[in-house]
C-alpha cells in the first residue's frame, strides 16, 4: 500500500544541474526505479524514524571524529543522510577502468619523478613545474620502495557535471580517509533499509580490509606469511582517530603510535610487552613532513627517527609511500592526461575538469582577462585558501591576484567554477527531502597484482541549501554509496 | 602486546572496577544509613574515606559534609574534579578503550560507550533523581555486563590478561581499603554503645559482594573474626583480598611466564609471588589491631607491583612523553 505521505512527492531537482537519481522529466532514472520505488514505500514519518535510528547507532557505536577546537578533545558524528546515492552498474565499470588506469600511470609517474626522470626529457611536462614542487623530496630520489607500489591506497575525488559526466577533480595518493565510513554508513543502511537494500541490488563492500591487508603483504619485504604490518596513528586526538583505529581492528593488525616504535639498524621494531618486536609493513596515517624528524620537521613529536632510512634501504614498506604528493599536487594535475598517454600510449578514460596552467604565457593571458569567470587556484595551498572566486568577487580582489600572477605565474591555475551533481537528501528541520550537492570519492587499492577499486566510495553531500562545500568541518554530510551489481550477475 | 596497549588494557579494567565498587559502596550505605540506628556520619564518612577522598572532601564542603549522604553521592556519582567519582570513572575506562578500540572487541566497546553515554544523559540523571537503588544497579550490571562480553567475545589472549590483572589489583586493593575502614569505624561504633553489631558486619560484607557466599561457607554465623577471614582468607570467595591477589598472579603468569629468561618483568614477577606467599602465610596478622598493619601492607604492596608492572611491561621508562596515569587513591 502506498503511503499517505510519499517521500519524493514534492522533490524538484534543481535547474542546471545533473541529479543523481530523477530525470529531467522528474521520473526516477530507469536503473534506479526499483530503489526509489522501496524508497518512496517507506513514506516520510517512517522515514523520518528510520534516520533517528541510524543517527542513534552511530553515536552509541562511538562512529565519531575528534573535534579539536573544543576540550577534552569532544566527539560528534560525522552527519549522515540514509537516502543512497545509487550508481549504476554501467556507469561503475566506465569509473572503475578509468580509475585503475589513472592510478596506473600516477604510479608510473611517480617511479619517474623519484628514478630515470624521462618525461621531463621528451617534454611532455615542464621539469620545474615538478622539480620546484615542494610537494617533491629530492633527498627520497633513487629509493625503490619494497614490491615496486607507492600508491597503496588512492582516493580520488570526483564530482559530476550537469551532462552526467563524472570528472576528477583532485587525487589524493597520500593519506586519503573516509573508508571507515563507506563501511559503516553501509552497516547502517543493512540496519534501518534491509527491503530497500535488497531490492536495490547493490555490490558489497565489506571485503575492503581484507584486500587491503593482502596488498600490503604483497608487497612486504619478507615473505606475506611472515608479515608483521601496523597501523601507524598520530593517536586519539587526530580528527581521524576512529578511521585508524577501524581499519586496525578490521585488518587485525595492531595500531601504534610513533613512540611504540624505534630504529635500530635501519630496522623498524615495536616496543612490546615481550621486548622487541620486527615490524615489515607500516600503513602511515600520519602526514609525511611529521614522519621522521631525522629528515622532514625536526620538532615532529609524531614522528619515527629513521624511519625513512629504513625506508631507504628496503627493511620496511610505508604505505604510501613518502614523496607521492608531487604527484597530486594542483601544478600536475592539469597534466595527468599526458601523464597517462606518456606512459600508458592510451587515451585517458576519465575526463577532468579544464584547467588554464599559469606557467604557459597563452593561459596565463587569458586567466588574468577573465578572472572574474575563474576559479583561480595557488598550487601550494589547500583547503581553500588562496583561492580567489572570480564570479563573487571585488575589483580590488581581482587586481590583488593579477599582480600575484603576474608576479608568479607558476604558483596559479585557474578553472571554470563547476557544478556539481545533486542527489536527494532528507532535511531533518522540514521532514522532506531535497536536492543537495554531492561528490564522490573512490577507493583504489594498489598492490604487487594491480589496481583493485572498491565498488561503492564515499559520497559527501552539503547539506547546507545552495552550498557546494561537502567537507565535514563545515556543513557536510555522506551517503551510503550503492554500486548496482551487473545485470549478468 | 604493544606496551602503551598493554597500559590502555591494564588502566580500562582498573578505572571499570573503580565505577563498580564505588556505586556498590554508596548502594550498601544508603541501604545501611535507613535502619541502622547510625548518624549519618558514621554511615557515610567511611566511605569518603575509602575512596580517598576525605581530605579534598572536608576542604570543599566543610567538616560537618559527611553527615549528609545526598551530598557525599552526589560528590562520588557525579564530580568531574575527583578521579574516583563513577562517571568520572568510566569516562576514564572508556578514553582507555577508545585509545585501543582495535583491541577490545566491538561489542564491548559499544556496551562501555552506552554506559558512559548513558551517565551523560538525561536518562541517567533521572534515574539517579528517581530511582537511585535502580541506578547504582544499573551501573554495577553493565560493568559486569562489559566484563562477560569481553571474556565471550576477545581473545583470551594478553589484551584480556591485562584488562583482568589490572581488575584483579584494583580489586585487592578495594576489599582491604573498605575492611580496613570500616572494621576500624565498626570497632569504635560498637565500643562506644550497644549498637547491633551483627548489621553492620552484613553491611561490610554487602560492600563487597560477599553476603551470599559467606552466608554459605558460615552457615549464618556473624561475627568479626569469621567476616574478617573470610574477607581477607577466603580462597573461593572471588573479592577475598587472598583470591584477588592469586588470581592477579596467574593473569601475570600468562603474559609474562616466570621461568623465562630474557623478558622484561622480573622484578614484577618476584614482587607478585613474594606478595601471594606472603597473603597465604598472614593468619595470625587478623588478630586486633594487626589487622590494620596486615590491610596496609596489602595497599602498599599492590600500588609498588603496580608501579614495577608500570615501568617494566607498561613501557612507562621507555616512551618519549609518559603515558603513565595517575595512581589510585
Amino acid at each position: 500500500m502506498a503511503p499517505s505521505d510519499p517521500l519524493f512527492a514534492d522533490y524538484r531537482a534543481l535547474p542546471g544541474t545533473f541529479d543523481e537519481m530523477f530525470g529531467p522529466d522528474g521520473a526516477p532514472r530507469p536503473a534506479f526505479r526499483l530503489a526509489a520505488e522501496a524508497l518512496a514505500a517507506r513514506g516520510r514519518s517512517a522515514f523520518a524514524a528510520a534516520q533517528a535510528l541510524a543517527e542513534r547507532a552511530l553515536m552509541n557505536s562511538g562512529v565519531t571524529f575528534s573535534v579539536y577546537s573544543d576540550d577534552r578533545g569532544s566527539e560528534k558524528i560525522f552527519p549522515f543522510c540514509l537516502v543512497p546515492r545509487v550508481i549504476s552498474a554501467q556507469d561503475w565499470a566506465h569509473l572503475e577502468r578509468g580509475l585503475a588506469q589513472r592510478v596506473t600511470a600516477l604510479e608510473a609517474f611517480l617511479a619517474d619523478c623519484y628514478g630515470e626522470q624521462r618525461i621531463f626529457r621528451e617534454g611532455t611536462i615542464p621539469r620545474d613545474l615538478v622539480l620546484g614542487s615542494k610537494n617533491f623530496f629530492p633527498q627520497l630520489a633513487g629509493v625503490k620502495p619494497p614490491g615496486g607500489v607507492r600508491i597503496h591506497i588512492a582516493g580520488i575525488d570526483l564530482i559530476r557535471d550537469p551532462a552526467g559526466v563524472f570528472q576528477v577533480l583532485e587525487d589524493n595518493l597520500r593519506t586519503p580517509s573516509g573508508v571507515s565510513y563507506v563501511l559503516e554508513n553501509r552497516l547502517l543502511s543493512k540496519r534501518v533499509l534491509p527491503e530497500v537494500l535488497d531490492r536495490a541490488r547493490v555490490q558489497q563492500v565489506d571485503h575492503y580490509p581484507a584486500r587491503l591487508g593482502d596488498a600490503l603483504r604483497s608487497v612486504s619485504p619478507v615473505e606475506p606469511g611472515a608479515t608483521t604490518a601496523v597501523v601507524l596513528t598520530p593517536g586519539p586526538f587526530n580528527s581521524a582517530y576512529f578511521e585508524h583505529s577501524f581499519l586496525a581492528r578490521t585488518m587485525g593488525l595492531e595500531l601504534v603510535q610513533a613512540a611504540d616504535l624505534y630504529v635500530e639498524r635501519d630496522r623498524v621494531f615495536a616496543r612490546t610487552t615481550r621486548g622487541p618486536r620486527p615490524v615489515h609493513v607500516v600503513y602511515r596515517r600520519t602526514d609525511e613532513l611529521f614522519l621522521d624528524p631525522e629528515v622532514f620537521r625536526p620538532d615532529s613529536l609524531l614522528g619515527v627517527r629513521g624511519i625513512l632510512r629504513a625506508w631507504a634501504r628496503g627493511n620496511v614498506t610505508l604505505a604510501n609511500a613518502p614523496g607521492n604528493g608531487v604527484a597530486d599536487d594542483k601544478a600536475v594535475y592539469p597534466f595527468v592526461p599526458d601523464i597517462v598517454r606518456f606512459y600508458l600510449s592510451e587515451e585517458p578514460i576519465l575526463a577532468q575538469v579544464p584547467t588554464w596552467v599559469c606557467a604557459r604565457e597563452e593561459d596565463k593571458r587569458f586567466v588574468v582577462e577573465h578572472l572574474g569567470e575563474l576559479v583561480v587556484k595557488a598550487v601550494d595551498e589547500a583547503g581553500g585558501y588562496g583561492m580567489l572566486m572570480g564570479p563573487q568577487s571585488s575589483a580590488e580582489q581581482r587586481e590583488d591576484f593579477r599582480r600575484r600572477i603576474e608576479a608568479e605565474p607558476r604558483k596559479y591555475i585557474a578553472q571554470r567554477r563547476v557544478e556539481l551533481s545533486t542527489c536527494p537528501t532528507w532535511d531533518g528541520a522540514a521532514s522532506r527531502v531535497v536536492p543537495r550537492r554531492v561528490d564522490l570519492r573512490p577507493y583504489v587499492v594498489n598492490s604487487r597484482s594491480g589496481p583493485w577499486v572498491l565498488p561503492g566510495g564515499l559520497t559527501r553531500v552539503a547539506l547546507r541549501e545552495g552550498s557546494y562545500v561537502v567537507n565535514s568541518s563545515q556543513g557536510g554530510g555522506s551517503k551510503d554509496t550503492w554500486v548496482q551489481k551487473p545485470e549478468a550477475a | 602486546m604493544i606496551s602503551r596497549v598493554a597500559d590502555h588494557c591494564f588502566w580500562l579494567g582498573r578505572y571499570l572496577e573503580r565505577a563498580e565498587s564505588t556505586a556498590r559502596v554508596l548502594s550498601v550505605t544508603r541501604n545501611l544509613a535507613l535502619d541502622a540506628g547510625l548518624t549519618a556520619a558514621q554511615c557515610w564518612l567511611p566511605v569518603v574515606i575509602v575512596a580517598g577522598e576525605e581530605a579534598r572532601f572536608g576542604s570543599r564542603f566543610g567538616p560537618e559534609a559527611a553527615e549528609d549522604g545526598d551530598r557525599v553521592q552526589a560528590y562520588l556519582t557525579w564530580d568531574q574534579e575527583t578521579g574516583v567519582s563513577i562517571q568520572r570513572s568510566v569516562a576514564a575506562a572508556r578514553d582507555n578503550a577508545r585509545s585501543i578500540r582495535e583491541v577490545v572487541s566491538l561489542e564491548t566497546w559499544e556496551a562501555l560507550n552506552e554506559l558512559h553515554l548513558w551517565l551523560g544523559s538525561q536518562a541517567g540523571w533521572s534515574e539517579y533523581g528517581e530511582d537511585r537503588h535502580a541506578f547504582y544497579r544499573r551501573v554495577r550490571q553493565a560493568v559486569q555486563g562489559i566484563h562477560g562480553i569481553a571474556r565471550g567475545t576477545m581473545l583470551h589472549d594478553d589484551a584480556l590478561h591485562f584488562v583482568e590483572l589490572g581488575v584483579r589489583l584494583e580489586r585487592a586493593g578495594q576489599t582491604a581499603r573498605i575492611l580496613d575502614v570500616h572494621h576500624h569505624a565498626i570497632r569504635r561504633i560498637t565500643d562506644a554503645s550497644a549498637a547491633p553489631e551483627t548489621g553492620l558486619w552484613l553491611s561490610l560484607l554487602r560492600a563487597c559482594s560477599g553476603f551470599e557466599p559467606y552466608m554459605k561457607r558460615c552457615q549464618g554465623r556473624i561475627d568479626r573474626e569469621a567476616v574478617v577471614r573470610f574477607l581477607v582468607l577466603e580462597a573461593e570467595f572471588p573479592r577475598s583480598v587472598r583470591f584477588c591477589i592469586h588470581s592477579a598472579w596467574e593473569r601475570l603468569a600468562s603474559i609474562r611466564p616466570p621461568e623465562a629468561e630474557g623478558l622484561p618483568g622480573a622484578r614484577s614477577v618476584a614482587r607478585l609471588a613474594e606478595l601471594v606467599r606472603w597473603v597465604d602465610g598472614c593468619g595470625a596478622l587478623l588478630e586486633g589491631e594487626r589487622l590494620h598493619e596486615l590491610l596496609t601492607h596489602v595497599v602498599d604492596e599492590t600500588a609498588s607491583i603496580c608501579d614495577w608492572i608500570g615501568r617494566e611491561l607498561l613501557g612507562y621508562e621507555v616512551a618519549a612523553q609518559s603515558q603513565s596515569q595517575p595512581s589510585p587513591p
